[in-house]
């Protein structure tokens, strides 16, 4: 089985404020992680090559040189092919752009499924994965909080999704696109002592344009189809508020306060 | 005339008028034509308010299918020329409107929270980095405007009833399914965080004690709701969760037990009218923005506030 793994190196939220007006991102010592829904990605896709040894995983990502000792690690823990996209052309590239330069590179490659994450590092909905399908004309569920171990082959997918309002157990067919959450708990392993000083720099491929050829008004900020124009710091009105102790005192307060309001 | 196709809210379909507010404050009252798009029968609500219904006809999709409904609303958009393409950002949302956008090579802008003008141009507002600040967007590109709607963003007033026109589509999609939905469980959160007045949110500060919300909301006769902290640990379910990665909230009473109050978490507050805080750093973000700050242990504080609730409840049925 061939398991094609797209992750993406964020910067850690905790480590960063965001700047207003500008567009950018600041913070004294940013930390670059794998973004948290992709390493459940991985993990899990780790865990099918540990009890399938001709399982091959590949891991492709998109990024600026200095991801490469990161898609080391990577290699170090497992990961049989590592490709790294990478080229000054594709600076500013939006999702819908990323998604065209990505589409190009994974319909060169053999799988069977894709595994990704769904969330972005930011918290929202991750794009690229959604459109990666569409480009390569594949089904796609995001959600996934759990794969059955036995309804996983290269030919289908069995896989928990929560929503909304529901937990569902989907099968799909394969080749398709699985995102998956955090919530499913998947570990990526340690590296084995032996490995972590391994030269893996032959196992890890650097794709540039001169390989995906687009031209420089396909990709970057010329290719994007969305232009932000314009930050805005999030404000909030403060109140005039009042400060009680957690004492008979401060509790009456609040409960005579409910009570006018009408809440109870 | 613009004209704007709106895809039904499948989580909830009486949000799906809502949308109407957007394309309201994109074009003006009586300067666009609404196109509503349904995967059910059901028009209860929705007639009067769009200028079109479209149904689309039984057994035409499987309705968790994004590649199918794409295929739907494609064909319509071919037909149409729509000017704007709004769909509600729900996970099934979500899949559909990234892949359409891809289809009909647009631009998206995903989880919008508002929409303003400067001078003729339209500008996209939706949070960013964790709801640290807001985007502004314009839309580039010869394709339709196509947006995400975050839901509980807009809230529509209609004016005056429209007369709809119905029609059913029946042309059958290209993407034959190879989705099977095996077995389906209905969340047991009774009411949803979206639909109560009051709601007893926790956060970090009450990881070890969650459960005694519980107790709390059901003697308020609210809801408990939770931080991203709570759902990351796995304490709390994400479909509670209030925040940019969670759900949007316009409750009435929001009492925010041991919750920091990050930007992220802020972000999902929305025409909250009364914030009560308990919590033992008086200073964090979210006790600046509330009505009443209880410093100290939300435990303690729990069990007070119930002792006093439940006297005054005997009292007052004797």
């Amino acid at each position: 089985m061939k398991i094609i793994c797209v992750v993406k190196f964020v910067p850690d939220m905790d480590s960063m404020v965001c700047g207003a007006g500008n567009n950018t991102l600041t913070g004294k010592t940013v930390r670059i992680i794998l973004n948290p829904d992709d390493v459940c990605a991985l993990a899990f896709a780790l865990k099918v090559k540990a009890s399938d040894p001709d399982c091959f995983v590949e891991v492709v990502s998109m990024g600026p040189p200095s991801v490469r000792p990161h898609m080391e690690d990577l290699l170090r823990l497992g990961v049989d092919r590592g490709t790294l996209i990478c080229d000054p052309m594709f600076d500013g590239s939006d999702s819908f752009v990323i998604s065209e330069v990505m589409g190009r590179y994974i319909a060169t490659r053999p799988f069977d499924c894709l595994l990704t994450g769904t969330h972005s590092w930011e918290g929202g909905i991750a794009h690229v994965p959604v459109q990666l399908a569409e480009i390569l004309g594949l089904n796609q569920m995001m959600g996934i909080f759990g794969i059955a171990p036995h309804g996983f082959d290269s030919t289908r997918a069995v896989f928990d999704v929560e929503d909304e309002k529901r937990v569902a157990t989907y099968e799909m067919a394969m080749p398709c696109v699985l995102s998956l959450t955090r919530e499913s708990g998947y570990k990526l392993p340690y590296p084995k002592l032996t490995d972590m000083r391994r030269d893996v720099s032959d196992e890890l491929v650097i794709i540039t344009n001169k390989d995906l050829c687009f031209s420089d008004t396909q990709v970057g900020s010329a290719g994007s189809l969305t232009q932000v124009v314009k930050t805005y710091p999030k404000t909030y009105e403060e109140k005039d508020r009042h400060i009680v102790k957690n004492d008979e005192e401060g509790i009456s307060f609040v409960f005579n306060f409910l009570k006018q309001k009408g809440f109870l | 005339m613009k004209k704007t196709c709106i895809f039904q809210d499948t989580e909830k379909r009486g949000n799906t008028t809502d949308l109407l507010e957007v394309a309201l404050r994109m074009y003006g009252q009586g300067q666009f034509e609404s196109h509503a798009v349904l995967l059910e029968d059901s028009l209860d609500g929705l007639l009067g308010s769009f200028h079109h219904i479209i149904r689309v006809a039984q057994g035409i999709v499987n309705g968790f299918d994004p590649r199918q409904i794409c295929d739907v609303l494609e064909n319509l958009h071919r037909k149409n020329c729509f000017d704007s393409i709004l769909i509600p950002a729900t996970s099934l949302g979500q899949m559909i409107a990234l892949r359409l956008a891809k289809r009909l090579r647009t631009g998206l802008v995903a989880g919008v929270t508002d929409i303003k003008r400067d001078k003729e141009q339209i500008v996209i507002i939706r949070p960013a980095c964790s709801g640290k600040i807001l985007e502004g967007f314009h839309h580039t590109g010869k394709g339709p405007v196509m947006m995400s709607i975050r839901p509980n963003a807009f809230a529509h007033t209609p004016v005056e009833p429209l007369q709809t026109v119905v029609s059913e589509y029946t042309k059958p999609v290209r993407s034959p399914s190879a989705v099977k939905r095996l077995h389906v469980k209905e969340n047991q959160q009774t009411c949803e965080i979206q639909d109560s007045e009051i709601l007893v949110s926790g956060g970090g500060g009450v990881k070890d004690s969650f459960p005694e919300l519980y107790r709390l909301a059901d003697a308020l006769n609210g809801t408990v709701a939770a931080s991203r902290k709570l759902v990351d640990q796995g304490i709390a379910p994400r479909s509670i969760q209030v925040g940019q990665s969670g759900k949007t909230v316009s409750p009435r009473l929001y009492m925010a037990l041991g919750i920091h109050g990050s930007t992220q978490h802020m972000a999902g507050l929305r025409h909250v009218e009364t914030i009560i805080s308990i919590n033992t750093a008086a200073n964090a973000p979210i006790c600046s923005l509330s009505d009443i700050v209880v410093q100290g242990d939300a435990l303690k504080f729990i069990d007070m506030l119930m002792d006093k609730i439940l006297i005054y409840r005997s009292e007052k049925y004797i």
